[in-house]
């Protein structure tokens, strides 16, 4: 065998770089196409058993074809390269190729960095506190491939290599957070990553009640919220967010450019503050308590709309976290614009005649707007409607449909045919979605606001009052301003009414998500405002990054002069084998029982050094030190020695030395 | 293993000879089962010359006593050829070389051409003359004697000529107890007329082929590179130990290990003979402490025995 063949087929190094290539490839598992995952596993199974046993690998024209036909199926199947899915999926592909080209010690080193940039793409794609210990493990592992493929001797076993890299990373500890803390956030940073390529979850900008025939019981959180002080009834609990004016007879939509002007508004009643942790959900709004009175400070560009709505310059694609102030009360100081009265009275022609016709009759049965509202909503109250999570689908006409046949709905349908009625009467209306409510959590002493929240309502012009918050599901179905929809329905088999019946599962899972909430505002949400006020508390006044980075530098200069310390302080190499291991072991003990053995002192030395000055512990000790004398100077032969090394380690663990 | 039941018994009887001196007697016998020189070196009157006897005489091996002097001729310890009348022929007439056992009192007395006919024979085991080569003895031993404070008329070994001696013992006075039963007894040399011989030519080089055999593992072979590589990193000495020191370190070591009874050679070894073996090699550049033994000593506190 040549000496070439014989190192590309180590197994050992083999084993572990396709260990750590293929474990980076199923991080991603569930965001590149699975032919992807197939391509990388498959790779890394050829590249392992082409290394145990005689298996061709394929040729150079081979590779190439490959490869050329893996980066076409990526663009294929992404149309571009752009973009993280697309970029990781590449990688894990052409990873895949790469180690079917590994020769030398130099080709594992490459793909071990490959796996290692699969980690890199994984952090950037998610960083939720579950995924967390798997890309600890990842690191771990592309670290132990490294020890393993980087080590000058083969000598260097699975378990030491393992335990190698798990002290690199200990002492790589400090300067993570040294880097986490001091490294400057600056806002808008050059690493952000275009993002086009993300499914919108959570709520969207538009509404077609009629088209939905079973409500999401998702228990997934769309936000936090600490109270500063006292929180607001529960009743009083809306967190505004899109605004729906334009409706076509069946879906209710969010007006981009909301181009009239605002009525200035006069803030009664309490002013709460609050700060909101948001989770991600890929769309340009914050929800806010209604109704917010100032946007929330921090180096986000958010703006409020005309209709009080929180939108940002750019998408929540990650954990955020801002403060706000609102009232629950408000008063319209001014009439109601032009642009903004046709905005929210129009309705399309020719749809839903009955309901047109039901309400002119009611209007004019009502002396004004107020009453005409009342008589709405008696309406709902008497008129045998029923709310329901699973209502029927609805006819092309949805709100006559509703109103007059099914009579089922959730908040959506109310929403959608109470506002109806009243831009038919001519009373400026909108619908409003966001959430509603919020379930306390004792633990982390915050509500949790979940997808399952999700509400509509209705908002009506009244002269003299202005925008006027009017919810008729509140009417058909009261429990559910003060409970929320999982307690409300007893139907369906969520597992999340199983472990809100359990109280020690209902606290365990409130502890889950309180660690949740600490990881995505204090670990994911720590930016430049968070580094400036932690400066503050040091007792730096900082108004830029300048002192971040005088901060880091001297860090960084401890952390180097420290490693540098801790290196020359042990000249020694780290034993590698087993024998040496257990040898160290021994002496540890013995150092800490008061008895250490001088660098330059052989076993038998150590013996009788340690029996002069401690007859009972040395006489004791006397045979292990000349066994290992034995072992390690003695002649060594196969099987016996491994067995015999195995007793040492064995009588070492079990040797009591106080 | 019976090689080792007479070497018990050769160590006691040099023992009754030299008193109080037990390391010393342990290590000549290390040097010489190690199949090297040995250079015993201390001031007149410590028993240098008793001990090189008593050693010839333990052993039980032929031996020839050389007192040099500054006018002794290479002639004189190699032999001459002369012309021998009866037969007109040269014949070669061998010197006192030709023995197992030569005792070289006082070698820094002789010339320089003189020492190194002598260092020569050591080195080579053989000796060449009129162009016809002489095979020496076997065993062949040198132990030579000097007196390191005599100045005057001397011409000190060079370090590449030391280097032919294996070990290099200084034994220094005696302590109260062993000097008052030396002063009580009176001449040593007298009893060791009364001892018989303990081994013989066969016994020794049987024990020093069981020598060759003692184990050394790489563990070991790393603790004497480390070592050695301290004494070429050292800045204060002028020269660091050859590869041939490392080799006698280990033949020494070896020796050491057999006579403490063992089949592998433990760093403990390579430490009881590395004084002894490495300190006439080793000179300061300053030069001030003659002795290499403190640099020695130094050397293996620095070097930690590796795991």
């Amino acid at each position: 065998m040549t000496p070439r063949a014989s190192e590309s087929n180590a197994s050992r190094p083999v084993a572990w770089m396709c260990a750590a290539f293929a474990a980076g490839a199923l991080l991603h598992v569930d965001r590149v196409p699975l032919w992807a995952s197939v391509v990388a596993l498959g790779a890394c199974a050829w590249r392992y058993a082409a290394a145990c046993r005689p298996l061709q690998l394929p040729g150079k024209y081979q590779r190439a074809a490959l490869a050329i036909a893996l980066l076409i199926a990526v663009l294929a199947t992404f149309r571009t390269l752009n973009g993280l899915a697309a970029g990781s999926a590449l990688l894990v592909v052409m990873g895949a190729v790469k180690t079917l080209e590994t020769h030398r010690r130099r080709d594992r080193f490459i793909v071990i960095g490959a796996a290692l940039f699969l980690l890199l793409a994984a952090c950037l794609d998610r960083q939720s506190l579950l995924r967390a210990p798997l890309y600890l493990l990842h690191v771990w592992l592309c670290c132990t491939a490294l020890a393993v493929t980087a080590h000058p001797k083969q000598g260097l076993d699975d378990r030491a290599a393992i335990a190698l890299a798990g002290r690199c990373l200990l002492y790589a500890l400090p300067l993570a957070l040294l880097l986490f803390v001091t490294f400057p956030r600056l806002p808008g940073a050059f690493w952000a990553l275009p993002r086009q390529d993300e499914a919108v979850t959570g709520l969207s900008d538009t509404m077609s009640p009629g088209s939905i025939t079973q409500l999401s019981e998702s228990s997934d959180p769309a936000f936090r919220v600490w109270f500063e002080g006292d929180p607001p009834p529960p009743e009083e609990r809306y967190w505004r967010g899109p605004v729906l004016y334009d409706f076509d007879g069946y879906t209710w939509r969010r007006r981009r450019f909301v181009n009239f002007v605002e009525t200035p508004l006069e803030f009664e009643g309490p002013a709460y503050r609050y700060r909101i942790s948001l989770e991600p959900h890929f769309n340009y709004w914050w929800f806010v308590l209604d109704t917010v009175k100032e946007p929330p400070q921090g180096p986000a560009r958010v703006r409020i709309t005309p209709d009080r709505q929180l939108v940002s310059a750019a998408p929540v694609f990650e954990p955020t976290t801002y403060e706000a102030v609102s009232h629950t009360r408000t008063r319209a100081l001014g009439p109601l614009s032009t642009l903004a009265r046709r905005a929210s009275t129009a309705l399309p022609p020719n749809r839903n005649p009955r309901t047109l016709a039901l309400a002119r009759s009611l209007r004019e049965r009502a002396g004004s707007d107020e009453a005409y509202v009342e008589a709405v909503l008696t309406l709902f109250r008497t008129g045998g409607f029923e709310y329901t999570l699973t209502p029927p689908r609805l006819d092309f006409d949805s709100v006559d449909d509703f109103l007059f046949n099914t009579r089922q709905g959730f908040c959506g349908h109310y929403a959608s045919a109470f506002v109806t009625l009243m831009r038919a009467a001519g009373v400026p209306a909108r619908v409003v979605t966001g959430y509603l409510g919020g379930e306390w959590n004792p633990v982390g002493g915050y509500y949790i606001v979940r997808q399952a929240d999700a509400h509509a309502w209705s908002e009506v012009w009244l002269e003299g009052r202005g925008w006027t918050r009017v919810d008729p599901t509140a009417v058909v179905a009261p429990d559910r301003l003060r409970r929320g929809i999982i307690d409300l329905l007893e139907t369906g088999s969520a597992p999340a009414r199983i472990i809100r019946r359990t109280p020690w599962l209902a606290r365990v899972s409130q502890s889950w998500d309180a660690v949740n909430a600490w990881w995505n505002t204090r670990v994911i949400g720590f930016d430049f405002r968070t580094q400036l006020d932690l400066l503050g508390r040091l007792g730096i006044e900082a108004t830029d990054w300048r002192p971040l980075g005088w901060l880091l530098a001297g860090g960084l200069t401890a952390w180097v002069l420290w490693i540098g310390w801790r290196l020359g302080r042990s000249p020694a190499p780290a034993p590698v084998d087993r024998l040496a291991r257990a040898y160290a072991r021994l002496c540890a003990r013995l150092a800490r029982a008061g008895a250490p053995r001088a660098p330059h002192q052989g076993p038998l030395a150590y013996a009788e050094a340690l029996c002069a000055a401690n007859p009972e512990l040395g006489a004791r000790t006397r045979p292990l030190l000349e066994r290992y004398a034995e072992l390690r100077y003695g002649g060594t032969a196969g099987n016996e020695y491994e067995m015999k090394v195995t007793a040492f380690e064995r009588d070492v663990a079990r040797l009591k030395v106080r | 293993m019976d090689a080792v039941q007479p070497l018990p018994r050769a160590i006691e009887t040099l023992e009754r000879i030299i008193l109080g001196k037990p390391e010393q007697i342990r290590l000549c016998l290390a040097c010489l089962l190690a199949r090297g020189h040995l250079l015993i070196e201390d001031v007149p009157g410590v028993g240098k010359t008793t001990l090189a006897h008593a050693l010839a005489h333990v052993l039980g091996l032929a031996w020839q006593r050389v007192q040099f002097t500054s006018d002794l001729l290479p002639a004189d310890i190699i032999g001459v050829s002369v012309f021998d009348r009866a037969t007109q022929q040269f014949h070669f007439r061998k010197g006192p070389v030709f023995t197992q056992l030569l005792l070289a009192d006082e070698v820094n007395r002789a010339s320089p051409r003189t020492q190194s006919a002598l260092l020569e024979a050591m080195e080579e085991r053989q000796v060449s003359a009129d162009g016809t080569t002489y095979r020496l003895p076997e065993p062949f031993f040198v132990i030579a004697t000097q007196n390191p404070h005599e100045q005057i008329g001397t011409f000190p070994l060079p370090e590449s000529q030391l280097d032919r001696f294996l070990m290099r013992v200084t034994l220094g006075y005696p302590d109260a107890v062993h000097e008052r039963e030396l002063l009580r007894n009176g001449e040593r040399r007298e009893l060791l007329a009364r001892l018989p011989p303990v081994l013989g030519p066969e016994a020794i080089v049987d024990i020093q082929r069981a020598v060759r055999e003692v184990h050394v593992s790489d563990a070991l072979l790393d603790y004497v590179q480390a070592l050695t590589e301290r004494t070429r990193t050292r800045t204060d000495l002028r020269l660091g130990l050859s590869p041939r020191a490392a080799q006698g370190l280990i033949r020494a070591a070896q020796a050491w290990a057999h006579l403490q009874g063992r089949s592998a050679v433990l760093p403990e070894d390579v430490q009881a003979v590395f004084p002894s073996v490495v300190a006439h090699r080793l000179e300061r550049r300053d030069a001030a402490d003659a002795s290499g033994h403190a640099v020695a000593d130094e050397i293996l506190k620095a070097v930690p025995v590796p795991l």
